[in-house]
């Protein structure tokens, strides 16, 4: 028999930083939305507001214009920074294209 | 999905709900999402990564066995197939010797890192392009020249993190300058952008390029990337400039968009998704200044289209790229024509009327750039393709025939150069390639 060897070509992955932690529940919870504006992002988030706002108490959903949107915008600095005052438990990041 | 996580440095077991809903359209029914509304509610709450890296080893191997050596090939390309690793052409399996014996043709230690290939995120070492090249049929003298393309194509400014992944069907163009492009083989005259048998180089450069998109970045038709169609993907495109034909006074490309001295092996990458010939000579008694014209004309009105394929490089990158043979632009020059002339000529005679970039939807895509320059040029009528004459690459390549010239349409945010960098005995890498390809048959064309 002759056997062959060789290299698996894909390469390693390295995890340079970790997942967002998770919440401990969604009930009480206020929660954000950053859109990269596109019409995926216009028809699925609204949905998921009224849905979350539906099944958990207390929880508050932010209107989806209420972070700077758009693809140009979404993934600065500033944004993240006005996220971070804003105070909200999380964010749902709605990009598609 | 997994790709775009773990590109961005995240452990790439993302939390994942698949909603059971049809291809998603303005329009479509999305009430199903509710479904599997427990499974989102649960992602955003109790979900845990259990993903465990890698280790910072090299590569691991695999093996096929077979009765006999033959057998044992196909073996390891039906295996390479099935783990989506090769490109459905055949492939040599990246033996150690193979891998070593490319490995000689750069000065670099196997386990440097050149980046993280998007949208994936796998590293990109020395070492993981020697095995992409050995699977592209590729020889040691062709590895500096991959590796300063990758460099170039993982530098951000090359806008790769989005185009590997993006649906315009984008693909790297390469452009070679320097005596290395001789030296190995690659084509810069008739049937540059291949395929070509007596100089392989780019074939085998472009096809491990692709490669290491594809299994290092992971994209894969309908997963990591979304490229419609795909075009010119088996090899890229991967050529040198011509040179020997240059007219006087014409700097290299590398030396005019990067400034790299005169004689420096260098790259130019850039991302192209269209491809196209552009008839350029007359048919019958034309005077020479008539020729030119028209074929000038003929050019810019092929690129005077609302496609908007520019807008990608509307400030930084290029429209696309331009190839002459030499003895067209050793011809123009004799009527007065100098680069910065054609240039300025194609950005005067490209731009499109505001009408037509009206009733073709253009005004929507350009308001919505992240650039300034290309969302205040929507004020412009006729409307230039690109934000300065200067962005078009003109390159001399292609057989020394007056009656075609070639055109790469650009879909390029940058436009980005590197220096080959070459090993101490890379004369010897040369001369052992002669021999070995061409010594047996008497040499080129034997």
């Amino acid at each position: 028999m002759i056997t062959l060897e060789f290299y698996d070509p894909s390469g390693r992955l390295e995890a340079r930083q970790p997942h967002a932690p998770r919440l401990d529940g969604l009930a009480g919870k206020r929660i954000g939305f950053v859109s990269n504006e596109q019409w995926q992002a216009f028809r699925m988030l609204p949905l998921l507001k009224v849905l979350l706002e539906r099944d958990f108490a207390g929880i508050e959903v932010l209107p989806v214009n209420t972070f700077p949107q758009g693809n140009a915008l979404i993934g600065n600095e500033e944004t993240a920074q006005e996220v971070k005052r804003s105070g909200v438990d999380a964010v749902i990041i709605g990009n598609a294209a | 999905m997994k790709n775009a996580v773990s590109g961005l440095g995240l452990a790439p077991d993302a939390a994942m709900v698949t909603f059971p809903i049809e291809m998603f359209l303005p329009g479509s029914d999305i009430t199903p999402v509710e479904a599997r509304k427990a499974e989102f509610y649960e992602r955003l709450t109790r979900w845990k990564s259990e993903f465990a890296a890698d280790g910072n080893g090299g590569s691991p191997l695999v093996s096929a066995r077979g009765a006999t050596f033959e057998d044992a090939l196909t073996r390891a390309n039906d295996l390479i197939l099935a783990r989506q690793w090769g490109d459905g052409l055949p492939i040599w399996p990246a033996t150690r010797e193979r891998v070593e014996w490319i490995l000689a043709g750069t000065p670099l230690p196997r386990e440097h890192a050149l980046g993280t290939f998007p949208p994936r995120g796998g590293v990109a070492t020395v070492e993981i392009c020697a095995i992409a090249l050995a699977m592209a049929g590729g020889r040691p003298e062709y590895l500096p020249v991959l590796v300063a393309a990758v460099e170039a194509f993982l530098d951000p400014a090359a806008g790769s993190e989005q185009l590997q992944a993006a649906s315009g069907s984008a693909f790297p163009v390469v452009i070679v300058n320097g005596p290395i492009g001789q030296q190995i083989r690659l084509n810069s005259g008739f049937g540059c952008l291949g395929p070509d048998p007596q100089r392989p180089a780019g074939a085998s450069i472009g096809r491990a390029l692709r490669l290491l998109q594809q299994n290092v970045g992971g994209a894969r038709p309908g997963v990591g990337t979304m490229a419609n169609y795909g075009g010119l993907r088996y090899t890229n495109v991967v050529f040198a400039e011509d040179e020997e034909n240059l007219p006087t006074g014409w700097p290299p490309h590398g030396t005019e968009r990067h400034g790299f001295a005169p004689g420096t092996n260098s790259i130019s990458l850039a991302f192209a998704n269209g491809a196209t010939n552009i008839r350029r000579r007359g048919a019958k008694k034309e005077t020479p200044e008539e020729d030119a014209l028209q074929g000038m004309h003929r050019m810019a009105d092929f690129m005077r289209v609302p496609n908007l394929a520019g807008l990608a490089g509307y400030e930084h990158g290029t429209p696309g790229i331009l190839m002459i043979p030499g003895v067209v632009a050793q011809t123009m020059v004799g009527l007065g024509w100098t680069k910065a002339s054609i240039r300025e000529f194609l950005w005067e005679h490209s731009r499109i009327p505001a009408e037509h970039l009206r009733r073709a939807g253009g005004y929507a895509w350009i308001e919505i750039d992240a650039s300034k320059v290309t969302r205040e040029s929507a004020a412009l009528d006729p409307w230039p393709i690109t934000s300065a004459p200067d962005n078009f690459i003109l390159i001399v390549a292609g057989g020394g025939h007056p009656t075609n010239s070639y055109w790469l349409q650009g879909y390029s945010p940058g436009v980005i150069g590197r220096e080959i960098r070459l090993p101490g005995d890379f004369a010897r890498l040369v001369a052992a390639a002669e021999q070995d390809l061409y010594g047996a048959e008497g040499g080129r064309g034997g």
